[in-house]
């Protein structure tokens, strides 16, 4: 019974060994150890060995069953991996062929620019307010010490609905109606829309955007204005820009001053982006006129401030080299889809 | 301001380069606007004399020259010109040699002949007749006098000077003439300012004799002087003054009309000079224009006066108006004998109104608008009469009228070097302080920490300790100033919930594939008719821009759809054949007449298209926005003239209008040239931000099975589908977890004027497995609601 043991044993795994797909291990298990297998069918012949014989017997059968099971199992899972490969390989993708496109939409230069902005002065404490778009001429020149007759409005172009009624020309009307609702410390800005009655060409158009800021509390200098600048053109302009203030008029600052910074384009050295200047004229500045505090209600002997108007157009354009502003309100989806 | 360097250099020191100048100058508030160098661009052009002349062989008009340009050999040039002889000296390009206009002069031959040169008109070097005697006439410039042949051509003509226009801000009117600007240059440059010397001889009489002088309006005309000039000899001007002239961008004419130009560009005070015999009455009156009152001006021009407008009259009728231009009537001729000379203070403002009302603009309106100082009109006064004896121009009569006031007193600002130094945060040494400010003619004395400072009329501009700092800062240098980071409490700042909540807006809209455009906020009025927009719709209420750049930008709108759908037709006709826009801006309301601020209402404008984009694209987009603002959102049919009849909503936000969408009409589509399906919406966004949105809470995820029961149901045509969901929901209950629709049929099998709509139906209580008893129920329950909206079970 031994050596037929060992030859059933052998001529098992030799056929799972063999067995080409998961079907012939499947009968290659029925044949040896189904019900009617031919190890089962040795079990059933036990009986005619003596008692002492039987569980040596049942034992090895047994063992045998163990061992062709294991077989079986391995050369199953073999075949299975097998397969499995065959399959991936098969499945093998031109990687080069289109995406399946996600359509993300975006926001429009101008915005991107603002936010920006807007991230850098709320991070050292600004708060972020808007204005109305229509202004009053108190508002918009009077309270900002330019009054009636005063040459400074042939400065801007202004747009008017009616009697001192009109769009506002600089955001510098904000200035106004936060002194009067807030008391100091005040620290704001407020970005919007402008409006000038220029005529549209490559770098003018008649709507375009700023951001005030005001700065107003005991004892602020313009080395604090020169500081707040200083950060706001590092992180616009690059950690390397020099930043300078050059002596400026405007009604509702005194001293008042144009802010330069080096030439981004030739670090300073001159050349055509900045005319050979070596610097940019980025925006205008200065320490709020005492007139301007006392029509707020702000007394200027306690208190003094800053504050300074940035062109967000200008900025958007000479970020990304875009050499006409009505691009920025032509709103192609060629040109939209690059930001 | 343009101002010849030459110039300027009598009156101040510069011993620093043009380059140097021209950096400086804006670190002290005085920008530099152009710099023009005479004879730029000239070189290898040199004074020539002409040894011999002599007909070209092969043409009938060219002459072959022999010229003396300096060097060892006389030099071969040929020649169109005539207007040439032997011994003649004129300018002559050498071989290589550039003229102002970029020709590059080589050696060639014209005609078989060598020539190594050319010779040069004065409109070849970019002469006038203004710059040099002879240099208008047709053919070669001959030079005057025997210049040194071989000399370089522009130090033969003068041409050693460089015009710099200096941009001077509205607060320094005083500085935008010859000798601010160089008071400026001798502070910056450290240099001594020398005044010119005023001294003259009159010839006995009073002006009395000659006329009377009255002033009606003395609020318009602060202050009036003049003076009477006999036995005038007009003549051509020196060349140093016609030639700063003419770097100050005006026009030599004559002795007496340069006399007044010049001191007005040296001054910054304008002057005019009457032609005193035609002085009707010999009387001038300093009045308002009388109705009906005309004048022809100087130009030849007739204006209609208002009687706003001051004018200056003789006995009879207007003769100049004041401050602006004078009258043709009285205008120094060539053989004018007798002079009435003007020097006036008119208020700035009137000046302006006049001038802009009469579209005129001259030099002297400019400068009364900036405005003029009192006292500067007397020492204007004095220069011209000084250069009409230097330059023997007439007979000064003695006596002058001046109708004038009290003149002010000077300004005295008390301030402390503290209080000064507060605005700008560096120290700057005390008497460093004190030596600006007195360079500046500002006359300050300092004791201790007091500071008194004496403001000349002129610099009316300095008011206070504020402007004292400027002052000092902009001579000191601002490069002083080192930046220091800001301080204060350490917060982030805050922004408006309006502004935090348009933010999240956009990031839902361009995460789903919109992109933001930006569009004016004012357009055509027509927008309306374009619209179709019903006769009394609100939206006709467009507020007007008196003075717009054209109509198609003249009026602020109250819709964002007509600039959406331009934005849509441009990209259209440039072949984009879909995209997904979208616009946050204000519409502005308001009664008209406007009489106070307008309603700007944050609105939000979408638009859709393109062969994937449908009504319900969009309505998805709308109920992504909505459910961000926490609004129950509810629809209904609208009715905008501009969208298609059957395919547009009005959409609720917890029972608040908040919007309307949909297809756009055809007939509309078609005006804007878009040849497709179009879908737009127009939010008011005023509603979205009003709405509170609940705090976010954890909801647990769900314990128990949920059951799927599916609907098949029959119902009228034209029953919303909306409907039937509401009947559903009311039917289950709060154990409705969703509602799916799963098919819309009509055809085969569906009686006429019906539809067949299917639903999938998922109920789950939270509490416990649903028991099929239960479930029993709420089938039954939903079925006899759906009954009651008009769908019956398919069997």
């Amino acid at each position: 019974m031994k050596e037929k043991l060992e030859a059933i044993l052998q001529a098992a795994r030799q056929a799972a060994e063999q067995a080409p797909d998961e079907k012939q291990i499947e009968e290659i298990r029925v044949k040896y150890l189904g019900k009617k297998g031919e190890l089962t069918a040795l079990l059933k012949q036990m009986g005619s060995l003596s008692p002492e014989e039987r569980p040596k017997m049942g034992q090895l059968v047994n063992d045998a069953k163990a061992r062709v099971e294991a077989v079986i199992n391995a050369r199953k899972e073999r075949l299975k991996s097998a397969a499995v490969e065959l399959k991936l390989k098969a499945e093998t993708l031109d990687i080069t062929l289109p995406e399946k496109r996600v359509n993300v939409g975006g926001l429009h230069p101008l915005s991107i620019v603002t936010n920006d902005l807007i991230d850098i002065f709320q991070s050292m404490g600004f708060d972020v307010l808007d204005g109305p778009e229509v202004e009053t001429d108190y508002y918009n020149f009077e309270c900002l010490n330019v009054p009636a007759d005063h040459p400074a409005r042939d400065m801007q172009d202004t747009f008017y609905l009616a009697d001192k009624i009109l769009l506002r020309t600089q955001t510098s009307a904000a200035q106004i109606r936060t002194m009067e609702t807030r008391k100091p410390p005040i620290r704001i800005i407020c970005p919007g829309r402008v409006f000038r009655a220029d005529e549209v060409d490559a770098t003018h158009s008649p709507v375009f955007h700023q951001l005030e800021g005001l700065v107003v509390d005991k004892g602020v200098t313009m080395c604090d204005l020169m500081g707040v600048l200083e950060q706001f053109a590092h992180e616009i302009y690059g950690e390397d820009v020099k930043v300078r203030f050059r002596p400026s008029f405007f009604p509702f600052t005194e001293p008042s001053v144009e802010v330069d910074v080096s030439c981004t384009e030739c670090g300073g050295k001159g050349c055509r982006v900045c005319k050979g200047e070596g610097w940019i004229e980025i925006l205008g500045a200065g320490m709020v006129h005492p007139n301007v505090l006392r029509s707020c209600g702000i007394d200027p002997d306690v208190y003094t401030g800053f504050a300074f108007g940035i062109g967000i157009d200008r900025i958007t354009t000479t970020r990304y080299k875009i050499s006409d502003i009505r691009l920025l309100f032509e709103n192609d989806k060629r040109f939209l889809e690059q930001f | 301001m343009k101002v010849s360097l030459n110039h300027l250099k009598r009156y101040v020191d510069i011993p620093v380069s043009v380059e140097e100048l021209c950096e400086k100058m804006p670190l002290a508030g005085f920008e530099i606007e152009s710099v023009e160098r005479q004879g730029a661009g000239i070189s290898r052009v040199v004074a020539a004399k002409i040894l011999k002349v002599k007909p070209h062989e092969d043409s009938d008009h060219l002459q072959v020259c022999l010229m003396d340009v300096g060097e060892s050999e006389p030099v071969q040039i040929v020649t169109g010109a005539q207007n040439i002889a032997e011994g003649d000296f004129v300018p002559a390009a050498l071989n290589d040699s550039y003229l102002p206009d970029g020709t590059h002069i080589v050696s060639g031959k014209l005609r078989g002949v060598e020539s190594h040169g050319m010779l040069c008109s004065g409109e070849e070097l970019g002469l006038t007749e203004a710059d040099y005697e002879g240099a208008g006439v047709h053919g070669i410039l001959i030079l005057k006098g025997e210049p040194k042949p071989g000399t370089d051509i522009k130090e033969v003509l003068g041409f050693d000077d460089t015009v710099i226009d200096f941009s001077i801000t509205s607060n320094r009117p005083d500085a935008g003439c010859f000798l601010g600007i160089a008071k400026e240059i001798s502070v910056v440059l450290g240099t001594e300012f020398h005044a010119p010397e005023i001294s003259y001889k009159t010839v006995g009489g009073d002006i009395g004799d000659y006329i009377g002088v009255s002033v009606e309006n003395a609020d318009l005309c602060p202050r009036y002087m003049g003076r009477m000039v006999k036995n005038l000899r007009i003549k051509e001007s020196p060349e140093w003054m016609k030639k700063a002239i003419i770097a100050g961008g005006m026009r030599p004419i004559n002795n007496i009309v340069d006399i007044t130009n010049f001191v007005m560009l040296e001054t910054g005070q304008p002057m005019h000079a009457f032609n005193y015999n035609d002085l009707a009455d010999k009387k001038i009156i300093v009045r308002n224009a009388r109705e009906g009152e005309k004048i022809v001006t100087l130009d030849g021009n007739e204006f209609n006066l208002t009687t706003d407008m001051l004018v200056i009259a003789d006995g009879e009728r207007p003769s100049c108006l004041a401050g602006i231009m004078g009258g043709k009537e009285s205008e120094i001729e060539d053989d004018t004998t007798d002079l009435f000379l003007e020097c006036a203070k008119f208020r700035r403002d009137n000046v302006r109104h006049t001038a802009h009302a009469l579209g005129i603009h001259t030099e002297s309106c400019a400068r009364f608008e900036k405005g003029v100082d009192i006292k500067n009109v007397e020492y204007a006064m004095e220069r011209a009469l000084s250069l009409i004896y230097e330059l023997d121009a007439g007979d000064i009569i003695d006596g002058a009228a001046d109708v004038r006031g009290e003149l002010p007193e000077d300004r005295v600002i008390t301030t402390t070097t503290g209080k000064v130094l507060e605005l700008v945060g560096v120290d700057v040494p005390k008497d460093t302080m004190v030596s600006i400010l007195n360079k500046l003619g500002l006359k300050t004395e300092l004791d201790g920490d007091k500071m008194t400072v004496r403001v000349p009329s002129l610099r009316d501009d300095v008011e206070g300790s504020a402007d004292l700092a400027e002052e000092i800062m902009r001579i000191y240098g601002y490069s002083h100033i080192k930046g220091k980071p800001m301080r204060g409490d350490v917060i982030r700042g805050k922004k408006l919930p309006e502004r935090e909540k348009s933010d999240k807006i956009k990031a839902l809209l361009t995460a789903s594939g919109l992109r933001e455009i930006a569009t004016y906020s004012f357009i055509s009025p027509a927008a309306a008719d374009v619209l179709n927009l019903a006769e009394d719709d609100p939206r006709r209420n467009m507020i007007r821009i008196i003075n717009p750049l054209g109509d198609e930008y003249s009026a602020l709108r109250t819709q964002l759809l007509w600039s959406m759908l331009s934005v849509i037709s441009t990209n259209v006709s440039r072949k984009v054949e879909a995209g997904r826009f979208f616009e946050i801006s204000k519409r502005f309301f308001a009664e008209l007449p406007l009489k106070a601020q307008p309603a700007e209402i944050p609105t939000l404008s979408l638009g859709i298209f393109g062969k994937d984009e449908d009504f319900f694209a969009l309505k998805g987009i709308i109920e992504a926005l909505m459910k961000l603002c926490g609004a129950h959102t509810e629809y209904k049919r609208s009715s905008e003239p501009y969208l298609h009849p059957g395919r547009q909503a009005a959409v609720y936000a917890n029972n608040t209008l908040a919007g309307t969408f949909g297809e756009v009409h055809p007939a509309v589509a078609d005006k804007f040239g878009i040849d497709m399906r179009v879908y737009v919406a127009e939010i008011k966004l005023d509603v979205l931000y009003a709405i509170n949105k609940r705090k976010l809470v954890y909801k647990p995820l769900p314990k128990f099975p949920a059951v799927e029961r599916d609907f098949a149901l029959i119902c009228d045509i034209d029953t919303p589908v909306g409907d039937l969901e509401r009947a559903i929901s009311a039917g289950a209950g709060r154990m409705l977890e969703k509602i799916e629709l799963f098919d819309i049929y009509t055809g085969s099998q569906i009686p006429e004027g019906k539809k067949s709509v299917a639903f999938s139906v998922w109920l789950r209580s939270s509490e416990a497995t649903l028991s099929e008893e239960q479930i029993e129920t709420l089938c039954a329950r939903i079925i006899e609601k759906l009954e009651k909206a008009g769908g019956t079970l398919r069997k």
